[in-house]
């Protein structure tokens, strides 16, 4: 692979990530949104194949195909079966509108462009400069956490951060050693499992879809 | 002499692109609707309806309001000009269009949204209720793209290195790769969303509605009549043609004449067109499958849009 | 080959107990093998703190006098709250709110717990650790909603939430500590080994570095309670049933400190001290705040604890800022002594929920009257746990605040000082209100089980005699402090 092209496949992997970022807070209908994030989770892969084959890194590109199983296909799954509780699978009402969200994920980007200038200057390479892009997506699901009222809307935030980290970690190390990989992604997948369980249960005992429905404990 | 003859094929470049605009804008809005029809099994009307309905309308009598100024008279000819104006100086069929130079993206933009600022006036001439609430509604939907546009612009800009429009044309020609960044392809999603609410597409404006709570466009030109109304869809729909020619140049610059010579421009002018038509009958398509959205969720679309723009720019810059 | 049993032993109890399922001698198993954890951590104590590090597995497994004191702590503390397990599973069983089925879980849970823990303090390796922290964040999932009431669930969700958001931030901070190491040695080998990192500290690039302590002081930070992120704290620890309360607060929060002070250490090879003290200074004293204001109207007595945990982790985040020699051994045996003191009052607080089936302060009265036992472990407890001598927490609270004036963080002192005094009165009013009283006429005194009270007055005479002698840690405490300071 050219260098070229190689930078270009990564640009748009890169750019396919924070887009279904950004497309998660734009859309209301969680199915949408769990699309979105199989998407992401393909492009994810995409990045580590692009770079395993660049660098001839035979463990990269084995790790990017897991990611495009475990994160485009398995995860999406089991956040869809979530779903499958809830009648009306809208997010009706996020502590902030649509419009105001979108414009503050254009401010994260910002911030998270300012924020890792140091990380960028010290991995120099041409991969290295989409890092930004790593740290916008987690920043972005941060966001979508504090002002998502769904339980799966959560569970898809938290997914947001972890793919924006593993962007991060994929462009600036070409991924960490292979047993931390491997515990790191294991460890979000039993999360999610742990989490489709919990709002299984809370689900059909309780009849709590909302998290704003969860307020009985506060001081 | 020489210099005689190179102002000449500029002023006849000029005025080939302006007449194909003029021309092509009432054309595509009928190959828009027969898609339209086909899809919905009719039949529907022959493609060069409009350019009749237009020749019919300038034919007839020009009713004006009693209370109206010269403003509501002055609109529609002020909205021809501004597209006459850039659709001269702007790369459509070439990449040297005469005033090249002069032809910057932000300038071309903005002096074509003046058209809608006056077609606004125009409409609150009259003091309508109508009127008024189309240009309301029409204001707030500008004044939610404009930030989208001149991010995407920038965007664009930043990647190229210039605002110029002839460059950012020839850029895209001497690198494809720019074209499939992904600076490039946001910022163009972005203007497309631009365009669409520019233009009074579904999902932000019906087109053929005349409901008035849904209507935008249709109530602010509502006044209008004979040789005024004909002269606002041949602006309207020139406008459309000129900013996705815009948009398919710097998407797929491919065919755009690159060198002089009647030949190129000839190849230049018909690639255009067929673009542009390619263009407009996928949003046609686009348009079949889509319901228009209720006016309250527009500022999440164009939001959206404005975002897009700026993780184009956003990119532009990390990838720089 | 020590380290590798020490992990095995409880892992394999716990494969005992899924094997047989619940009962009581299994219970018993539990809780041997968790006094063989707190043998087998003095053992490594003895042969580590006068000497280099254990390594095992090519460096996979390293033990230092740190990581032995840690595994000390985990072995007191667990061993009581393992043993205190069996008390409460068959109350839960007896009363019908649990099944066999149920209990089995809960101890093998509990054993995945105590061993994930154990491999977090001696992975020699920044990743594994980060592993081990996750997966403790997981198991304990289950544990806070073994009850699996409303209350325990919505607990069980901000806490999975929280947390790993948190601890998806430490991952991102570990990463950039890599690739700051990746730089540092030209591309050479590079690794997550803790040794390898701090041979490098000097040479790490200081921007990265200061982004990556942030991220990991946010990210483990969430997990040890410090405000902002102590959100989930009070909850988790009210809801979760009281032998889990005791591991959580008692343990799993400092062994998430731990891996902040060994992250502290490689920061401030990079950037000086400056930077760590300042991020530890703000989350110390934030969390001393929320701390206070939380507990003067606290109405619950789980809750007033929980908040006590994050006022202490707070103490413990100023004294790591002044890191001194003698601040990190303070702040070492505040680790062990609030993990005591706060596991005997979350055990206790559990045998009071048990029997007075309420958690709420107003309802409780009397408690010395009617229930002499219990109610005088409650009351040592909160004696130890609000610093007065002559438990260790007097100690080294004293140390930790004497360390911060030396280093110049007087202010600091000062104002934790106020804080501190606010926390004081607030509890002493509560406990107050709990424990004394007349018996109402016509109760007889009850009798508490010798099962609760026995171990929980152990322990605090542990306490107690660890901060009048504190002569068998002394060097221990010494050389722990000397492993993150330079």
């Amino acid at each position: 692979m050219n260098s070229a092209t190689y930078l270009s496949f990564l640009e748009i992997a890169a750019g396919l990530v924070i887009l279904c970022a950004i497309v998660t807070l734009w859309r209301r209908s969680l199915r949408a949104i769990v699309r979105a994030l199989a998407v992401q989770g393909m492009a994810l892969g995409v990045v580590a194949l692009v770079l395993g084959l660049h660098h001839h890194d035979d463990v990269l590109i084995v790790v990017g195909c897991l990611v495009v199983g475990a994160k485009g296909f398995f995860i999406p799954t089991l956040v869809k079966r979530v779903l499958a509780n809830e009648p009306m699978s809208r997010e009706t009402s996020p502590l902030v509108n649509v419009p105001a969200s979108l414009v503050g994920a254009g401010a994260l980007t910002f911030l998270a462009y300012g924020a890792t200038r140091p990380v960028v200057a010290l991995v120099s390479t041409s991969a290295g400069r989409l890092i930004p892009l790593g740290f916008a997506t987690l920043l972005i699901g941060f966001f979508s956490m504090v002002v998502r009222r769904k339980a799966a809307s959560q569970i898809v935030g938290l997914l947001l951060v972890d793919n924006g980290i593993a962007l991060v970690a994929f462009l600036a190390t070409a991924g960490v050693p292979l047993l931390v990989e491997l515990g790191a992604s294991l460890d979000v997948l039993l999360v999610v499992v742990v989490l489709r369980v919990l709002a299984v249960q809370l689900w059909s005992k309780f009849a709590v879809l909302d998290l704003d429905e969860l307020q009985e404990l506060h001081d | 002499m020489n210099q005689f003859a190179h102002f000449m094929t500029q002023v006849l470049v000029a005025v080939v692109q302006v007449f194909a605009v003029a021309v092509g804008g009432p054309l595509l809005l009928g190959l828009m609707r027969k898609v339209r029809s086909r899809l919905e099994g009719r039949v529907g009307a022959p493609i060069h309806q409009p350019l009749l309905d237009v020749r019919k309308l300038f034919a007839k009598q020009r009713m004006r309001p009693r209370e109206s100024s010269w403003v509501f008279g002055a609109a529609p000819v002020v909205l021809v000009a501004t597209v006459v104006a850039v659709a001269a100086v702007s790369p459509l069929a070439t990449t040297h269009p005469p005033l090249g130079q002069s032809s910057d993206f932000f300038a071309v933009v903005f002096v074509l949204l003046l058209g809608s600022v006056v077609l606004a006036l125009g409409a609150l001439d009259t003091g309508t209720a109508f009127g008024g609430m189309g240009s309301s509604r029409s204001m707030t939907i500008g004044a939610l793209c404009e930030p989208a546009l001149l991010v995407a612009i920038l965007a664009m800009a930043i990647s190229a290195r210039t605002s110029n429009l002839p460059a950012l044309v020839r850029v895209g020609l001497a690198h494809p790769a720019v074209i499939a960044s992904p600076a490039r392809i946001l910022a163009l999603s972005s203007f497309l969303v631009v365009i669409l609410a520019e233009s009074g597409r579904l999902p932000v404006d019906n087109p053929s509605t005349h409901l008035e709570l849904t209507m935008i466009h249709e109530a602010m030109v509502l006044e209008y009549s004979g040789a005024d109304l004909g002269l606002i869809i041949v602006g309207e729909s020139m406008r459309l043609v000129f900013l996705l020619g815009l948009l398919v140049n710097l998407l797929v610059p491919w065919g755009v004449a690159e060198r002089p010579g009647v030949l190129f421009f000839c190849v230049g002018l018909f690639a255009l067109l067929a673009k542009v038509a390619v263009a407009g009958v996928m949003i046609a398509i686009f348009e079949v499958f889509t319901a228009k959205m209720r006016l309250f969720r527009l500022p999440e679309l164009l939001a959206g849009g404005f975002v897009l723009a700026l993780l184009g720019a956003v990119t532009a810059v990390v990838a720089r | 080959m020590l380290a590798f049993i020490l992990l095995l032993v409880p892992l394999v109890t716990g494969c005992v107990a899924a094997a047989v399922g619940w009962r009581r001698w299994v219970g018993w198993l539990c809780t041997a093998s968790l006094g063989f954890v707190l043998v087998t951590g003095v053992v490594l104590a003895t042969r580590v703190v006068h000497r280099p590090a254990l390594s095992e597995f090519s460096g996979a497994l390293r033990v230092d006098a740190l990581s032995a004191f840690m595994v000390i702590v985990i072995g007191a503390i667990g061993l009581l709250a393992v043993c205190q397990s069996v008390r409460y599973l068959e109350h839960e069983i007896s009363s019908g709110h649990s099944s066999t089925r149920r209990a089995t879980l809960y101890a093998v849970l509990v054993q995945g717990f105590i061993t994930t823990m154990l491999l977090a303090v001696v992975a020699g390796n920044v990743g594994v650790m980060w592993v081990a922290v996750e997966a403790t964040t997981i198991i304990t999932t289950f544990l806070v909603g073994y009850r699996r009431t409303r209350g325990a669930l919505e607990a069980s969700w901000k806490y999975v939430i929280i947390c790993s958001v948190g601890i998806a931030l430490a991952f991102l901070g570990t990463v950039l500590v890599y690739l700051a190491a990746l730089h540092a040695s030209h591309g050479a080998h590079a690794s997550l080994e803790w040794t390898s990192l701090m041979s490098v500290a000097h040479h790490l690039d200081p921007g990265v570095m200061r982004l990556a302590l942030a991220l990991l002081v946010l990210g483990y930070g969430t997990k040890v309670g410090l405000a902002p992120m102590h959100s989930w704290l009070p909850d988790a620890h009210s809801q979760a049933p009281a032998p889990v309360s005791a591991l959580m607060s008692g343990v799993l929060l400092t062994v998430a400190f731990y891996v902040l002070l060994r992250f502290k250490a490689i920061a401030d090879g990079a950037l000086g001290v400056g930077f760590s003290r300042t991020l530890f200074v703000t989350a110390g004293l934030l969390s001393l705040a929320v701390a206070a204001s939380l507990l003067l109207s606290q109405r619950d007595y789980k809750r007033m604890l929980a908040y006590h945990s994050v006022e202490h982790m707070g103490l413990i985040a100023l004294g790591a800022a002044a890191g001194t020699p003698l601040a990190i051994a303070a702040v070492l045996l505040h680790v062990l002594g609030h993990g005591l003191a706060k596991a005997v009052l979350f055990l206790a607080a559990g045998e009071i929920l048990l029997v007075e089936g309420t958690t709420e302060i107003d309802q409780v009265k009397a408690l010395l009257a009617r229930r002499p036992a219990l109610g005088g472990v409650f009351a040592f407890g909160l004696v130890a746990l609000l610093g007065l001598p002559p438990f260790s927490l007097f100690i080294s609270e004293l140390n930790m605040l004497r360390a911060e004036v030396h280093v110049g963080l007087g202010w600091v002192a000062a104002v934790s000082l106020v804080l501190m005094a606010v926390i004081f009165g607030s509890v002493m009013s509560h406990g107050r209100h709990m424990l004394f009283g007349a018996r109402p006429d016509g109760e007889p005194v009850h009798k508490s089980p010798s099962l609760v009270t026995v171990p929980l007055i152990g322990a605090l005479v542990g306490c107690g005699a660890i901060g009048v002698l504190a002569w068998p840690l002394d060097s221990l405490l010494r050389a722990a402090a000397m492993v993150v300071v330079k």
